[in-house]
């Protein structure tokens, strides 16, 4: 329980920072927005012109830039950067931490077992995300009511950050199976950052070349876009049980290989 | 000299892994071309309906952006990404890894003087982004030999990989800054990626939404490759801007670092 407490409050300041990043992600985008519609330009028309590739790497796609929830399709993939990144770098380092800090003596002789620690320095790290995710909620459906009151995009909204909470748990999840499988604590940080810039740079391929559906299942990112779930007015099923999937699979790798390591003092 | 040449070694690793991304992001992205090219095709028939004043005022190039010096501006954005990462983690640790490692009063001790110390350690730095860079520039200029069957745009082809280098730079200096003002930096991995997603958040939302503002607060606007193909050359605000930063960062970098109490543990 003192090991959930402690995780919990040497994060806080990290996600205290992270959330006034997505503030200012949702405020500028949304703010855009409020701009647009204001002066009364059709934008629509604009963008119509651009070719396919140019609007997809923007991230602008399919989506309808002329309404309010078009404008937040777009920024969608900026959360889930941020998203990722906080979720990826906390699973990384709230295990690996005591190696790199030297505190694994001192934790690990305490009279609690390997698995206990695990599990609370999961849980902390779960409440971190959930945090951040219901942050991210708040923030866009107040910021949405303010600049975008006429659509009701809460609908929305709520759709896109239930995906984008499965997203987080992919990579908190790839983060702490790093940690319990690199040798050296700073390994495990940098493997995890790789396979968030892997990702990214996969679903940059998968819209640059407009072809390459197949590698989709490679890239969380890939997962839950912005422009299919509020089309659909769903989240693809598969794709959930895909990402609980394997954040099972590296929890699980997780607790295996952590119990049983040679933790370097 | 000896600094410089440990310094290389050790980071010889980080170089070799850093080479073979590029190298990689230059094959998978620019193999597309040929994909690129039919849909550019019927882009260009789209912009020769236009009269040639309007063009010319929206500075389109239609024959220069269509060519595979076109699809690699429009594609290096990632090739930038996977650079300044890797240069911010460079700079950062050049500084902070000798706090620690507990490296400190080893090198300190020494009869050189803290600026020999700095100049070393960041002239490998660079000397590790340049050969990254140089491998990346060749892989690229194979597979524009492989796939272009139009006209080469030498000019424009170096000037886009050469700005590779001063974004790079940029965010060394940046990452130099930071690792001078933070008293121990226990993850540069999690300061680095977060810094540089950062600010490719602000370029990608601010392209997106089509903000001039926005070009200010982020390095990656300095040097858009789709800029530079357009005016064919550097803009000149930014230009100035980087130097600026990059001489005044580097100065009071040198000048905190001298004067600042270094704690070994």
């Amino acid at each position: 329980m003192n090991v959930f407490i402690r995780e919990i409050k040497a994060n806080l300041k990290s996600l205290f920072f992270w959330s006034i990043g997505v503030l200012a992600v949702i405020a500028g985008g949304m703010g855009k927005y409020a701009g647009f519609e204001s002066s009364g330009q059709d934008i629509g028309a604009m963008f119509s012109q651009f070719p396919k590739e140019l609007l997809a790497i923007f991230g602008v796609g399919n989506l309808d830039l002329s309404t309010a929830a078009g404008f937040y399709g777009v920024i969608y993939i900026y959360l889930l950067i941020m998203a990722g990144i906080h979720a990826a770098m906390l699973g990384a380092n709230i295990l690996a931490k005591e190696e790199r800090d030297k505190t694994s003596e001192f934790l690990f002789v305490k009279p609690i077992s390997r698995q206990g620690i695990i599990t609370a320095k999961v849980m902390a790290g779960l409440v971190n995300v959930l945090l951040f995710n219901i942050l991210s909620l708040l923030m866009s459906i107040g910021i949405a009511a303010k600049t975008a009151a006429e659509e009701n995009l809460n609908g929305d909204i709520l759709m896109l950050m239930a995906g984008m909470l499965f997203f987080q748990l992919i990579f908190l999840f790839i983060g702490t199976a790093m940690a319990a499988l690199s040798p050296k604590p700073r390994a495990a940080a940098s493997g995890a950052a790789g396979l968030l810039l892997g990702s990214y740079l996969i679903y940059a391929l998968i819209q640059v070349s407009g072809k390459l559906d197949g590698l989709k299942y490679l890239s969380p990112f890939k997962y839950f876009e912005a422009e299919i779930i509020m089309a659909s007015k769903s989240l693809d099923v598969f794709f959930i049980v895909l990402s609980l999937a394997i954040s099972g699979i590296c929890l699980a790798m997780t607790y295996a290989r952590y119990t049983r390591k040679d933790l370097s003092v | 000299m000896n600094m410089f040449i440990h310094e290389l070694k050790a980071n010889g690793k980080s170089i070799l892994i850093w080479s073979c991304a590029l190298s990689c992001v230059a094959i998978l992205f620019l193999s597309f071309f040929s994909s690129f090219y039919e849909s550019a095709d019927a882009f260009q028939s789209l912009l020769e309906g236009f009269p040639p004043f309007v063009l010319k005022a929206f500075g389109i190039n239609a024959e220069i952006l269509t060519s595979f010096v076109g699809f690699y501006a429009f594609i290096f954005l990632y090739v930038v990404l996977c650079g300044t990462i890797q240069a911010m983690n460079l700079g950062t640790a050049a500084i902070s890894k000798e706090t620690t490692r507990k490296t400190a009063d080893f090198i300190l001790t020494k009869p050189v003087s803290r600026k020999q110390i700095l100049t070393a350690k960041l002239l490998s730095v660079l000397a590790s982004l340049l050969i990254t860079d140089v491998v990346f520039f060749l892989t690229a200029f194979v597979m524009e030999r492989i796939m272009n069957n139009g006209k080469t745009y030498y000019k424009e082809f170096i000037l886009i990989t050469a700005s590779l280098v001063c974004i790079q730079l940029f965010f060394m200096v940046l990452g130099f800054l930071v690792s001078v003002l933070a008293r121990k930096i226990k993850s540069v991995i999690s300061v680095s990626l977060s810094t540089v997603f950062g600010f490719f958040i602000v370029k990608m939302i601010g392209d997106a939404l089509d903000e001039e503002k926005l070009q200010y607060l982020t390095p990656f606007s300095y040097f858009d490759s789709n800029t530079i193909l357009r005016r064919g050359g550097y803009e000149v605000r930014f230009v100035i801007i980087s130097i600026v930063f990059i001489i005044l960062a580097l100065v009071a970098g040198y000048i905190i670092y001298t004067r600042k109490d270094i704690h070994a543990a």
